[in-house]
C-alpha cells in the first residue's frame, strides 16, 4: 500500500532526548563540527512518547529522514529504551508496507560526548535522503 | 492526527519571539533582523524584537515589558542552548507576573550558528524559530507539583560517602537514618592505611566521620540492616527495613576483618525483625567491592605470595615488623613486583569475562596512586626491599598524586611497561635462585625486552567493582550502566541525582571514587537533598502525565506500558450516572518519559508542556518553513 504523500525534500529530523543525545549536539555545536543544515534537532525526553503512527506522519508530511537519538543502553528510564525499540520494528514493517525505505528511519544513542557519532549519523542520513532523492 | 491533550487554550496565543545576537556568536551568521522579519509574520506572533544579549537585564526586560502590558502571553526566546538560559528566562517570565511555563526555546546558537553559516544559517534559525513558535501557540499555563514532604532522609551504606552524606544532611537539620549492611561502619575506607597523597591515616578519617555520626542527635544508625521493601514517592518514600542479619558475603570474598579504622557500632542482630523509615529523600551510598582476581589470574590463588593491593595494605597495617626488609606472613620480602590494571580496562577478546559476562573496560582510577603510594612505602620503610611496578599506563590524576609518581621513581623503584595483548606471567622461580616466584614480562620501555623479575611477593593492584545492589535497582527502578555502576541523569547537569526524583547517589556505587572524590560527592547529594526537603514540600517540574478523562475508556494499556508502577493506576469514578473505570496519574511518581502516550488507543493521555500534538505542529512547522 502506498500512501499519498507530499513530496518528500530533504529535511531531516533528529529527536534526540535531553539527556543524552541533545546536550550531544550542543556538543557538536561548541566544537563548530559543521553539519548538513537540512538537520533539525527536536528535544525529546524520551522518544518512547512517540507511538508508531507519528513516524509514518512524518513521512507523510515530507520529513526525508529520522534520526532517533536516544541514550541507548544507560536511558535514564528503565525500559524506555527496548519498548522504544520494540516500536520502531513496527514501525519498519509499516514503512515497508507503504514502500517508504526503511533507510529514512534509523534507531541509534548518542551520549553527551559523542561528537564524531552524532556527525556520523546525521551525515549518513543526509546521504541516504541525497540518495534516495536522485 | 491526535486531538490536544489536555485541551488548548480556546483564545489564540499572542506569541512574543525574542532573537539574541549573542554579542556576535548569533549574528555573525545568521541574519537576525532577516528571521525576525520573516518570523513577525508567522500565524500568532505578536511581536518579534530582537536584542544584542536577551539574557541580559535590558533584554529580560524587554521579554517582561511585552507580557506586563498584554502585548504577548507566550514567549519564544531564540538564543544559545537551554541549557544556559531557559530557567533564565522562566524566572524572568515568573518575575513579570506570568506563568514561566508558557515558554519555548529556539537553540539557534549550538546549534545554528556555531555549525552553519550565510543563507543555511538564517534560512535554519527561521525554521527553529518556526517550530518553537508553533509548540508555543499550543502551551498551557502550568503549575509546579507541589507534594509535602517528610523533613527526613535515609542514606543507605555508611562508608565514608554515606557518613559524609548523613552528618550534612543532619548538619543541615534534617534527621537522617543511616542503614549499614554490615556491622561496622567506615566500609572500604576503614580497611586502608594511609590515605594518597596526603598520608592522612584512614582509621583517623573514619573516626572523625563515626564520631560525629554517632554523637549526632539527629541520626539514627542501624547496622546489619537491610532494605528489604520500597515504596511511595519523593517528599513521602516509605522503607521496609530488615534487621538482624549480618551481611554474608560471598566465599570468595576475603573476610571482613576489621582492623584499626573499623568502628563496631552495635549490631542489630540482638533486635531482629522489620521496620518501617518513613523519609522523604534517598541517598545511596553503597559503595564497590574491590575486585577479586579469578584463580590462577597472574598466579592469584596458585602461588600463596600473590596478593591483591588491599590485601598488602592490611597485611603491611596489622603486623608492622621492623628492619630494613618488608615481611609479609612472616616471610621476609626482597623484591615485590606490583602489577597494576588488575580487573579494570578490560579488553574483549583478550580478557575473559567473569562466570556472569561481565568485563570490566573501565579505568578504576584510583588503583595507581593507591599502589604508588605503597611502593613509596616500602621503599621508605624497608629500603632493602626493592619494587618493581608493572604497569599499562599510569594514571595519577589528581592533585599532588603526580608527585607521589615522581617520589616512585626517586625512592629507586622500578618501572617496566607491557601492553595488554602480552600481559606479564608469574611463574614459579627457578630452583637455587632463591626466590619464590618470577615475573616475565615484555618491557616495552626497553623496546621489547623481556625480563624476568625476581620476586618473593607479587601485589595485584585490583580495581573497583560496584557492590551488588540488584535488589535496591529492582525495587527502586534504578538505571545502572553497562559497567554496573548506578548511573545519575547526567555526569555534568545533574551528577548525584538518579532520575528517580528523591533519589540521590554519592560515591563509589556511582563510579571510582578516590575517597575525597566520594565525600564531595556525598556533600553535593546532601546539599541536594537537603534543600528538597527544606521547605517541608517539594516542587516538581510539572512535565508530567495528564490523563483527558473524557477520552479516557479505561483500557489499561498506558498502565501496562509505565514505566514506574504506581505512576498510573485505574480508580473507578461516576461518569453520568455510571461506574466506571478511569486512569489516574500520580504526579510525583510520573518520570514524564510518555511511555503511556503512544499506547493509548484514545489518545486519552498526554505528557504536559510536551504533548504528541506540540511535537506534531514543531514537525509541520519545519516542513512548511
Amino acid at each position: 500500500m502506498t500512501t499519498a504523500t507530499r513530496s518528500r525534500g530533504n529535511k531531516i529530523l533528529v529527536l534526540a532526548t535531553e539527556s543524552c543525545a541533545y546536550p550531544g549536539a550542543d556538543s557538536v555545536g561548541q566544537a563548530h563540527s559543521s553539519y548538513p543544515a537540512n538537520v533539525y534537532i527536536l528535544r525529546v525526553k524520551a522518544p518512547v512518547l512517540f507511538p508508531d503512527r507519528f513516524y509514518i506522519d512524518c513521512f507523510d508530511k515530507g520529513i526525508a529522514g529520522i534520526v532517533v537519538m536516544s541514550c541507548g543502553e544507560e536511558c535514564p528510564y528503565d525500559g524506555a529504551y527496548h519498548a522504544l525499540a520494540k516500536r520502531l520494528d513496527r514501525v519498519y514493517q509499516e514503512m515497508k508496507a507503504r514502500d517508504i525505505d526503511i533507510r529514512r528511519l534509523r534507531l541509534t544513542a548518542i551520549c553527551t560526548v559523542c561528537n564524531r557519532a552524532f556527525l556520523n549519523e546525521v551525515n549518513q542520513m543526509n546521504a541516504v535522503v541525497g540518495e534516495l532523492n536522485n | 492526527m491526535t486531538q490536544d491533550n489536555p485541551k488548548p487554550e480556546t483564545l489564540a496565543a499572542k506569541i512574543g519571539v525574542y532573537i539574541c545576537h549573542c554579542g556576535g556568536n548569533i549574528s555573525d551568521h545568521v541574519d537576525v533582523e532577516t528571521v525576525r522579519r520573516r518570523v513577525e509574520k508567522m500565524p500568532g506572533v505578536a511581536v518579534a524584537r530582537t536584542n544584542m544579549f536577551m539574557c541580559s537585564d535590558p533584554g529580560q526586560e524587554m521579554i517582561a515589558e511585552d507580557l506586563k502590558s498584554g502585548t504577548v502571553d507566550r514567549v519564544v526566546v531564540a538564543s544559545c542552548a537551554p541549557s544556559l538560559h531557559e530557567k533564565t528566562f522562566r524566572s524572568a517570565i515568573q518575575r513579570a507576573g506570568a506563568n514561566p511555563f508558557i515558554y519555548e526555546h529556539a537553540n539557534i546558537r549550538e546549534q545554528v550558528s556555531c555549525v552553519h553559516h550565510g543563507q543555511a544559517a538564517t534560512d535554519k534559525a527561521t525554521v527553529l524559530v518556526a517550530a518553537a513558535a508553533a509548540k508555543a501557540g499550543q502551551l498551557k499555563p502550568l503549575t509546579p507539583i507541589r507534594v509535602p514532604a517528610l523533613r527526613h532522609a535515609t542514606v543507605i551504606g555508611a562508608g565514608a560517602a554515606g557518613l559524609s552524606a548523613a552528618r550534612d544532611l543532619a548538619d543541615s537539620g534534617i534527621p537522617v537514618t543511616l542503614i549499614e549492611k554490615s556491622s561496622f561502619l567506615g566500609g572500604q575506607l576503614a580497611r586502608l592505611d594511609r590515605i594518597a597523597p596526603t598520608g592522612d591515616l584512614a582509621a583517623d578519617l573514619v573516626r572523625q566521620l563515626v564520631e560525629s555520626v554517632l554523637n549526632h542527635r539527629d541520626i539514627t544508625v542501624l547496622t546489619d540492616a537491610e532494605v528489604v521493601g520500597f515504596e511511595g514517592y519523593i517528599g513521602n518514600f516509605k522503607l521496609t527495613v530488615r534487621r538482624g542479619q549480618p551481611a554474608v558475603e560471598p566465599a570468595t570474598e576475603p573476610r571482613y576483618i576489621p582492623f584499626s579504622g573499623m568502628q563496631p557500632a552495635g549490631t542489630g542482630a540482638d533486635k531482629p525483625g522489620d521496620l518501617t523509615v518513613e523519609t522523604g529523600a534517598i541517598v545511596l551510598a553503597t559503595g564497590f567491592r574491590s575486585y577479586r582476581p579469578r584463580q590462577g589470574e597472574y598466579g592469584f590463588g596458585d602461588f600463596s605470595p600473590v596478593i591483591t593491593l588491599p590485601d598488602l595494605i592490611r597485611k603491611m597495617a596489622e603486623r608492622h615488623v621492623p628492619g630494613n626488609m618488608l615481611t609479609i606472613d612472616g616471610r621476609q620480602v626482597r623484591a615485590v613486583a606490583m602489577i597494576h590494571c588488575v580487573g579494570s580496562r578490560q579488553i574483549p577478546g583478550i580478557h575473559p569475562e567473569d562466570e556472569n559476562g561481565h568485563l570490566n573496560e573501565y579505568c578504576s582510577r584510583v588503583c595507581c596512586t593507591a599502589t604508588l603510594n605503597a611502593a613509596d612505602r616500602i621503599r621508605q620503610a624497608y629500603p632493602g626491599t626493592r619494587v618493581y611496578e608493572l604497569y599499562r599506563d599510569i594514571r595519577t590524576y589528581g592533585r599532588d598524586q603526580e608527585e607521589l609518581y615522581e617520589q616512585a621513581g626517586r625512592n629507586g623503584v622500578v618501572f617496566l611497561r607491557f601492553e595488554a595483548e602480552n600481559a606479564p606471567e608469574v611463574l614459579p622461580a627457578d630452583p637455587g635462585d632463591g626466590f619464590a616466584l618470577k615475573v616475565k614480562v615484555t618491557d616495552t620501555l626497553t623496546f621489547g625486552e623481556t625480563l624476568e623479575v625476581p620476586a618473593d611477593l607479587v601485589v595485584l593492584a585490583t580495581g573497583m567493582e560496584p557492590n551488588d545492589v540488584s535488589d535496591l535497582v529492582e525495587m527502586m527502578k534504578l538505571p545502572v550502566g553497562t559497567d554496573r555502576f548506578l548511573l545519575e541523569v547526567h555526569p555534568k547537569l545533574r551528577p548525584v541525582e538518579m532520575p528517580v526524583a528523591g533519589i540521590f547517589v554519592a560515591g563509589t556505587c556511582q563510579a571510582p571514587f578516590d575517597v575525597g572524590e566520594a565525600c564531595n560527592a556525598a556533600g553535593a547529594a546532601a546539599v541536594k537533598a537537603a534543600a528538597l526537603l527544606g521547605a517541608g514540600q517539594v516542587e516538581l517540574d510539572p512535565f508530567v502525565a495528564e490523563v483527558d478523562v473524557d477520552r479516557c475508556r479505561g483500557t489499561g494499556a498506558c498502565i501496562e506500558a509505565c514505566l514506574n508502577p504506581g505512576a498510573l493506576s485505574l480508580v473507578e469514578m461516576q461518569i453520568d450516572g455510571q461506574t466506571v473505570q478511569r486512569a489516574r496519574v500520580t504526579p510525583a511518581l510520573c518520570l514524564g518519559c510518555g511511555a503511556c502516550v503512544a499506547v493509548c488507543p484514545e489518545n486519552a493521555i498526554d505528557v504536559c508542556g510536551m504533548t504528541l500534538r506540540q511535537y506534531e505542529a514543531m514537525v509541520d512547522a519545519i516542513v512548511e518553513n
